[in-house]
C-alpha cells in the first residue's frame, strides 16, 4: 500500500519511537530492540538525505548551466533581431526613396507638360520676354530635389507610424492573451 | 493486473509499466506541481506488481531533469524493486543519459550505490 505522503514511513517510525517512550515499563530486551530499529531507520534516513541533497545540488548545477546557455542564446537572438530590424529599416527606406523619386519625377514631367502646353503660351502672351518662361522652368527644376526630400520624409513618417501602430496592436494582443 | 501508462507532459514524465512483460519505462522531465499526486499511483502499482512480478524485471529510466521531491520518489521506486530482487527475481535498471549530460550520468551512479540494484548506465548519442 502506497503511503499518504512522501515522508509517511519516516513519520510512522518516529511515532512508534514516541509511543515506546510513553510506555511505563521496559525490559532491557525491549529497549535494545527499539533502539536497534531506531538506529536502522536513522541510518536509512541519513542515506536518503545524503543522496537526495547530492542529486538536488547536481541537478541545480545542470539547471544553472541550462539557464546560462538560454541567456546567451537570448542575447544572440536579440542582437540578430536588432541587425535584422536595421536591415529591414534600410530596405524600407530605400524602397520609399525610390517610390518618392518616381512620384516627384512624374509630377515634374506633368508640370513640364502643363507649363509647355498652357502656362508658357499664356506667359508669352502676357510678358513677351524669353527669360520669364525660362525662369519658370528653372523654378520647376530647382524644386525637384526639395520636393523629393519632402515626399521621402513624409512617406517615411507615414510608414513608421504604421509600423508603430502594428507593434502596439501586437503588444496589446499578447497582453490580452496573458 | 493492468498495465500502467501515463502520458508525459512538459512537467511530468511518461510512464509505461507493463506487468506481463516486466518492462517498466519512465522518461522525460519530472517537475510535477504535486509530486505525491503524480507518483502515488505509480507506487501503488509497484506495490501490487511486487506480488506478481515475473522472473525478470527491467526498468528503463531516461530522464532529462527532475526536481528534489521526484528524486525521493525515484528512490522509493528503486526501494520497491529492491523488494522484488530480494524475493529472488532478476531486476535490472537501465539508466539512460544524453552523452554530454554528465550530471545525469553521475546521478545514475549515485542511485546505483544507494539502491543496491544492478544498473546499466547507458549514454545516448544526440
Amino acid at each position: 500500500m502506497a503511503k499518504q505522503n512522501i515522508y509517511q514511513q519516516e513519520l510512522e517510525n518516529l511515532e512508534q519511537a514516541k509511543n515506546f517512550l510513553k510506555r511505563s515499563e521496559y525490559s532491557k530486551m525491549d529497549i535494545q530492540l527499539e533502539f536497534k530499529k531506531l538506529v536502522e531507520n536513522y541510518e536509512e534516513l541519513i542515506d536518503q538525505v545524503k543522496i537526495i541533497t547530492k542529486i538536488s545540488d547536481r541537478l541545480q548545477k545542470k539547471l544553472n548551466r541550462t539557464n546560462d546557455k538560454l541567456e546567451l542564446t537570448n542575447q544572440q537572438l536579440n542582437d540578430t533581431n536588432i541587425k535584422l530590424n536595421e536591415t529591414i529599416d534600410a530596405l524600407a527606406e530605400a524602397k520609399i526613396g525610390r517610390k518618392a523619386a518616381t512620384i516627384v519625377l512624374f509630377v515634374a514631367i506633368l508640370l513640364f507638360i502643363i507649363s509647355e502646353a498652357w502656362i508658357e503660351p499664356m506667359i508669352e502672351k502676357a510678358f513677351p520676354n524669353f527669360w520669364v518662361g525660362l525662369g519658370l522652368k528653372l523654378i520647376v527644376a530647382i524644386l525637384i530635389k526639395p520636393g523629393e526630400d519632402f515626399t521621402n520624409k513624409y512617406m517615411l513618417k507615414k510608414a513608421r507610424k504604421k509600423q508603430l501602430e502594428e507593434a502596439e496592436k501586437e503588444l496589446q494582443d499578447k497582453t490580452n492573451k496573458i | 493486473m493492468d498495465n500502467l501508462v501515463i502520458e508525459g507532459t512538459k512537467q511530468t514524465p511518461h510512464i509505461d509499466f507493463n506487468a506481463s512483460t516486466g518492462v517498466l519505462s519512465i522518461s522525460g522531465r519530472s517537475i510535477p506541481e504535486n509530486t505525491f499526486e503524480f507518483f502515488n499511483p505509480v507506487l501503488q502499482w509497484l506495490d501490487e506488481y511486487a506480488g506478481i512480478a515475473g522472473d525478470e524485471t527491467v526498468i528503463n529510466v531516461s530522464l532529462e531533469y527532475f526536481n528534489t521531491s521526484s528524486s525521493k520518489y525515484i528512490l522509493e521506486i528503486f526501494k520497491r524493486l529492491k523488494g522484488v530482487l530480494n524475493d529472488g527475481k532478476d531486476v535490472l535498471v537501465k539508466w539512460y543519459y544524453e552523452e554530454d549530460d554528465e550530471e545525469m550520468m553521475e546521478t545514475g551512479e549515485d542511485y546505483e550505490d544507494v539502491s543496491g540494484l544492478p544498473f546499466e548506465i547507458i549514454a545516448i548519442e544526440e
